[in-house]
Order: structure tokens, then C-alpha cells, then sequence
């Protein structure tokens, strides 16, 4: 009894810990785009969170959990529990640990929204996206679906959380289409710079921070103190990952530049999501550190492709989600695969790298599918789902808010004197 | 040519013509500066009478330097032996010249480095006061203007107002040597040009990117190292050849950067026969680079990063011992 409430009381802890990291994303986001757009960004992730609880509650969970078939979980809608059996989690515990996650993603879904999406269309992804876009992802992996019936490996989320929210994102920011500046009519692209590397840098270490209990309490007890083994990969991971970037960045350009250092951070946490509970930590070195290596170069191509992606969602969650994934499959410990089989590099043969790959595939693919579809849908009947031109200008804070994030840096466009 | 548009008629007709050759280029640049600068006097006096004292128009930055290159912006300005009346004429000159200059295919200069501003257009009695403030003040600005001024040379009137000042300003720095290392702090900031894997880092981002920054990744090297050895040597030209060949029997071993600075300015024209306007002038776009010109352009750079090492070292040495 007693280790099943020091159980409980961890996973609250980590739970706290999770939702703390929408604070890291609040300043990621933010520090990374323009000051015209910093409200927004800051309020439209609260309000979305808001909208994220609510349909969890009501169908995220039970289309996750719930008892179902093997796409999708069809019981436990409406979800609240005061029971306690004495051993395991507690419903609520459990169910709210769940929930953060599913935040987690959403928001980085958002991040492809960044800097031109109407708010109106923030509300409605939010529920859409918490209905049925990650739970059935994660029905597949964690909910007892397909995947998991194949020996998926993915401790605390490299697919269901950072592959869905980037594949997401990847659609809005196709949907959406790039923000007025950012390429030039002879292709090169601008550097639209975001207005504050402190507020990013404080995002990352407080995502860093909150990903000690994204990871840590996703072995959901306490006994052994195995989470202690999954946080010290999940540190050396984001340690590796930040330092190889760095150095990435400083050999191709010659400067050490301080978003792709902070964006190397990320990909180690990342690439380590998956991998924290089943490697050994010299291999979270290694996979932190090609987080951190392959980060640099997936900024380039997506920016080469003309495709706009403001807080570089889709190369830290998308590029090293799926790097985290598929590293589970070379570098699994056996005795550490409590699901699955051990990596290629300890005798488990492809088997596991050739499970990752279908989950990285089918679940990447479906979350991009039905997010671009719904997006579609959504452009052609709210008449867009990005603002106007001249909205977008002025900045989200005046057009979707009515007032400024910094109010006093920016002159109001009305505020011009007479004669 | 009595006009303007004649003038920049003939400077678009003749400047084909000279395009490759650096010293053709550039002692056409100063006809037609020169004679810009003629009309716009006569048009002055017109208006405004005769000049109210003697006076010098001078050329600075890439003109002052003889190292124009097809397109160049403004850097220019007037020293005059009169009292403060004097000022309100040539500042009409001044801005005349900058208008003229500007028509005839040369663009205003951004920092407004121009005889239109007061800054630059002054009695000889106030540039001897504008050199000594600077230096006192010995900022980064201070400076920065400072090496503008000693990047100059007369087009038009008596060269000795000029090297009046010049020496006023090598003897004030060889009294407080300390003087030359803030100026070679001034300069320190190189844009690096090659990565660590020997690749050329071209612009990343915006309409420029795949292109290389020429002037600040390998003119500025050779040019500020000779401009420090020039301040060392009391040396008044302003052209960095000259310069080279001024401090040739002091320092050998500068010297023989100099063959690759004549290389860097054939380099620079050999790519600038198509370019349009003055933004596009020292930029090189990467993909128009073959194999060997890119191993040419590594090596002129890597020299140019040299020559600035080994000048820096010869100033700390030099100076230490003075200190």
C-alpha cells in the first residue's frame, strides 16, 4: 500500500512537472516569433489547454483506454473515478498524467500555426485534434491497439506525442501556407527572427526541467528507482544533443547560432523520449547527440522546401521523433525490453527497428492524413483559417486580441497624430 | 560636357571599355568624379557666387583608396581655408556634388559620408580640431570616422590641405601609442569568409543568401592592415597598393601580400561584368563559382586573414615596447 501511493505520488509530481513544460512552450513559442504575436502565442496556449482538458475528459481518454478494437478505445467517456484499489495508480492519477501528454502534443501541434492562424481555428483543431487525432495514436501504442500488440517501444512518446503533434503541425503549416516575409520572389528565405533568445532559452530549460517527469514518471511507480535511470538519459541526451548542434552549426556556418543550439537541447530531449527506459546511457549520448546532428540539417531542408515552420516543430518533434523511435530499435537493452525485443546492436536482429519504422510510418501518417483533412475542411468552411493580410501585419495580438502583448513597445496603428 | 546627363552618358559608354582593367576603371571614376565636380562648382558659383576661400575636395573610402570597383556609392568631402562664414557655401557645394554624383551613377552614401554634411565639410582649422577630438575620444565611431578620413585623397584642389591634417593625426597617435591598438581593435572583427572544413560560408538567409560578402571577408583584411601600418609609418596615400609599396623595406614580409591583393581586385572584376547596382557589387554568388575559383578565392582570403594576423602582431610588438 504504501509503495502504491509513493507510486501515485510520483506520477502527480510528474504530472506537475508535464504541465509545467506548456510554460516552456509558452516561452519557446513566444521568445521564437515576433513581438506583435507574443500575447497571442502566450494566451492562445492557455485557452487551447482549456479546450484540450475538457475534450480529454470527455472522449480523449476512453477513445484511448477505453475498451475498444484495435484502432480505437470506445468506453470510459466523461472519465472521473474517485477509487483506489490499493495497487497501481489511482484513476485520477492515471488519468491526469494522460492528459498532459495529450496537451503536450496538441501544443505542438499549434506550433505550425504559429504567427498567421486565426484564433477561431485554434479552438476548433483543439477539440478536433484531442478527439480524434491523438487518441487513436495513442489507442495504437499505449491504449493496448495494434502497435502494441507488435512490441512498439515508446517509453514516454517520441510517435504518440512529438510524431503526431509535428505531423499535425506539418499539415497546418501546409494548409496555412508560409508567413508574408518569409520567402522572396527568388526563393531565398528571410530570416524572420523571434524577438526574445532569452525567453526561448528560459522555454527550453523549463521543457528540459518538465521533461524529467515527462519521461522520469512515465515508469509509473517508484520501486527499483528505475525513473532515476530514465532521467539521467533523458539529461544526457538533451546535454549531447545541444553541444552537437552547437558545433554542427559552427562548422557549416561559422557561427555558434543560439536557436540551433537551443533546438539541439530539444532534439536530445526528443530523440531520448522513446528510448529513456529501454538504453543504456552511453547509447543516450550517442542518440541525444544525433538528435542534436540531424536537428541542424532537417531546419535547412524544410526551410529549402519553402516550407515555413516558425518554432522548427517539425524538424525537433517530427525529424528526431522519428529518430528517437526507430533508436529504440538498435539500441534496446534486453533486459531492459519490458515490451518488445532487445536492438540490432544487442543481438535483437531488424525485428524491433522493423516494428518502429511501421509505427513511426502508420502513426506519422495517420496524424498527418486526418489533420490535413480536417484542416482542408476547416479552410473551406470558416472561409480560411488564416487571417488577412493586413491582420497578420499588424500582428495577431491587435487582430485576434484587441491589444498588444507589449503594449508599450508598439505604437497602435490609430494612435497616429493629426495635424 | 556641361551637364550631367552627358556626363553620365559618357560614364556608361566609356565604363565597358575599362570594366576589366582595375587601373583603366579607376582613373575613370576620377574623370568622371572630377568632372561632376566641376559642373556642379560652375552651377554653384551661378547661383551662389564665387567661392568665398580656397578649397580641396577630397575622395574617401573605395574612391579615396584608388579601389573603386564597376559600381560605387559616395564617400567624399571638402576642406576649406576660411572661417566658419564659409561654411554655408561649401555645404550648397557639398550638396550639390552629392546630388550631381548621384544622377551622373553614384549612389548616396548610407552613412552620409558626403561633403553635404557637416561632419565632412570643414575649415582646415576644424578638421585639425574634428582629428584631435576623435582620437581623444578614441571610440568605435570616433575611430571608424577616423580611418574614413585617412582612406582620403584630394580629386580636386590643393593636396596639401590633406596631408596637413594626416600628419597632424601621425603625430598625435605616435605620442600616445595606445592609439594604434584601440585602432586595431577597431578593425579586429573579421566576417569569416571559410568554414572549418575549408567550405566558403556564403549569406544564409534573406535575398542575398548563397552569396559571398566579398568586401568584409577579404577585402577588409588587406585593406585595414595597411592602413595600420600606413598610421605606423606617418604614410599619407590612401591607396592600399601604394601603401604596400611605401612599408616594402620596413616590413618585406608584408610586402609580399601585395601580389595577392592586385589578385583580389582582378578577382572581384572578373565577376561584377553583369552586376547592375551598387548591392550587388561585392557580393559573388556561390553557384557561379567553378572549383578553382573557389580554391583562388580561399587562398586570397586565407592570405588576407594572414597579412591581418601578422600586422596585428607587428603593432602589439612594436607598441608594447613603446608602452
Amino acid at each position: 500500500m504504501e509503495i502504491a501511493l509513493m507510486d501515485n505520488l510520483w506520477v502527480v509530481i510528474g504530472t506537475f512537472l508535464v504541465f509545467l513544460m506548456l510554460g516552456g512552450f509558452i516561452l519557446l513559442e513566444a521568445g521564437s516569433t515576433r513581438m506583435k504575436n507574443a500575447g497571442h502565442i502566450a494566451g492562445k496556449t492557455i485557452f487551447t489547454a482549456g479546450i484540450g482538458s475538457l475534450v480529454f475528459w470527455a472522449v480523449g481518454y476512453g477513445f484511448i483506454y477505453g475498451d475498444g478494437n484495435w484502432f480505437i478505445g470506445l468506453s470510459n467517456f466523461f472519465y472521473g473515478d474517485a477509487s483506489f484499489s490499493g495497487e497501481g495508480l489511482s484513476p485520477a492519477v492515471d488519468f491526469m498524467f494522460q492528459m498532459m501528454f495529450a496537451l503536450v502534443a496538441m501544443t505542438i501541434a499549434f506550433g505550425g500555426f504559429a504567427e498567421r492562424a486565426k484564433l477561431s481555428s485554434y479552438v476548433i483543431f483543439a477539440i478536433l485534434f484531442s478527439a480524434v487525432i491523438y487518441p487513436v495514436v495513442a489507442h495504437w501504442i499505449w491504449g493496448g491497439g495494434w502497435l502494441a500488440d507488435h512490441g512498439k517501444q515508446d517509453f514516454a512518446g517520441s510517435t504518440v506525442v512529438h510524431l503526431t503533434g509535428a505531423m499535425a503541425a506539418l499539415a497546418a503549416t501546409l494548409v496555412l501556407k508560409p508567413r508574408i516575409g518569409k520567402y522572396n520572389k527568388d526563393g531565398s528565405s528571410n530570416d524572420l527572427a523571434g524577438h526574445n533568445q532569452v525567453f526561448t532559452a528560459l522555454g527550453v530549460l523549463l521543457l528540459w526541467v518538465g521533461w524529467f517527469g515527462f519521461n522520469g514518471a512515465s515508469t509509473f511507480a517508484v520501486e527499483g528507482a528505475f525513473f532515476g535511470f530514465a532521467i539521467l538519459n533523458t539529461q544526457l541526451a538533451a546535454a549531447a544533443g545541444a553541444i552537437v548542434a552547437m558545433f554542427v552549426a559552427w562548422v557549416l556556418t561559422g557561427k555558434a547560432d543560439v536557436p540551433t543550439t537551443l533546438n539541439g537541447a530539444l532534439a536530445g530531449l526528443v530523440a531520448i523520449t522513446a528510448p529513456a527506459g529501454f538504453v543504456n546511457p552511453w547509447a543516450a549520448v550517442v542518440i541525444g547527440a544525433i538528435g542534436g546532428f540531424i536537428v541542424v540539417f532537417s531546419m535547412k531542408m524544410f526551410d529549402k522546401a519553402k516550407i515555413d515552420d516558425p518554432i522548427f516543430a517539425l524538424s525537433v518533434h517530427g525529424t528526431v521523433g522519428v529518430w528517437g523511435t526507430l533508436a529504440n530499435g538498435l539500441f534496446t537493452v534486453p533486459e531492459f525490453a519490458f515490451t518488445g525485443q532487445a536492438g540490432l546492436f544487442y543481438g535483437g536482429g531488424f525485428t524491433q527497428l522493423g516494428v518502429q519504422a511501421l509505427g513511426v510510418v502508420t502513426s506519422g501518417l495517420y496524424a498527418f492524413v486526418v489533420a490535413f483533412v480536417i484542416l482542408k475542411v476547416m479552410d473551406k468552411v470558416m472561409g480560411g483559417i488564416r487571417v488577412t493580410e493586413e491582420e497578420e501585419i499588424v500582428g495577431l495580438d491587435l487582430s485576434e486580441h484587441g491589444g498588444y502583448g507589449y503594449p508599450e513597445n508598439i505604437p497602435h496603428p490609430n494612435d497616429q497624430k493629426g495635424a | 560636357m556641361n551637364n550631367y546627363t552627358d556626363i553620365s552618358h559618357w560614364r556608361q559608354e566609356s565604363i565597358k571599355h575599362v570594366s576589366t582593367n582595375h587601373y583603366n576603371l579607376n582613373t575613370l571614376h576620377d574623370e568622371v568624379i572630377r568632372k561632376t565636380v566641376e559642373v556642379a562648382m560652375k552651377k554653384v558659383q551661378r547661383e551662389w557666387g564665387s567661392s568665398p576661400a580656397p578649397f580641396a575636395f577630397f575622395l574617401m573610402g573605395s574612391a579615396g583608396r584608388f579601389e573603386q570597383s564597376v559600381w560605387s556609392d559616395q564617400d567624399h568631402g571638402i576642406i576649406f581655408d576660411g572661417n566658419a562664414d564659409c561654411e554655408e557655401y561649401f555645404l550648397k557645394l557639398g550638396s550639390e556634388i552629392a546630388v550631381a554624383l548621384e544622377m551622373v551613377g553614384y549612389e548616396t552614401c548610407e552613412g552620409k559620408v558626403m561633403a553635404s554634411n557637416p561632419l565632412w565639410c570643414q575649415s582646415i582649422a576644424d578638421w585639425k580640431q574634428q582629428i584631435s577630438d576623435w582620437l581623444e575620444e578614441a571610440s568605435w565611431t570616433s575611430l571608424r570616422h577616423f580611418s574614413t578620413f585617412i582612406d582620403s585623397r584630394v580629386l580636386v584642389g590643393d593636396n596639401n590641405f590633406i596631408n596637413e591634417i594626416k600628419k597632424l593625426a601621425f603625430t598625435i597617435i605616435n605620442n600616445e601609442p595606445r592609439l594604434y591598438l584601440r585602432l586595431v581593435e577597431n578593425v579586429d572583427f573579421i566576417k569569416k569568409g571559410v568554414g572549418v572544413l575549408g567550405q566558403l560560408l556564403p549569406e544564409s538567409s534573406g535575398e542575398q543568401s548563397g552569396k559571398i560578402q566579398l568586401k568584409q571577408t577579404t577585402f577588409f583584411p588587406y585593406v585595414n592592415s595597411l592602413r595600420l601600418l600606413a598610421l605606423k609609418e606617418s604614410v599619407t596615400d590612401s591607396s592600399t597598393i601604394a601603401r604596400f609599396n611605401k612599408i616594402k623595406e620596413k616590413y618585406p614580409s608584408i610586402y609580399s601580400f601585395e601580389k595577392y591583393f592586385i589578385q583580389l581586385l582582378q578577382f572581384r572584376l572578373n565577376f561584377q561584368q553583369d552586376v547592375r547596382s551598387y548591392q550587388q557589387v561585392h557580393l559573388i554568388p556561390l553557384d557561379k563559382l567553378t572549383k578553382q575559383n573557389k580554391k583562388e578565392l580561399k587562398l586570397l582570403m586565407k592570405k588576407g586573414y594572414d597579412l591581418f594576423s601578422d600586422t596585428k602582431k607587428i603593432i602589439e610588438n612594436e607598441c608594447s615596447a613603446w608602452l
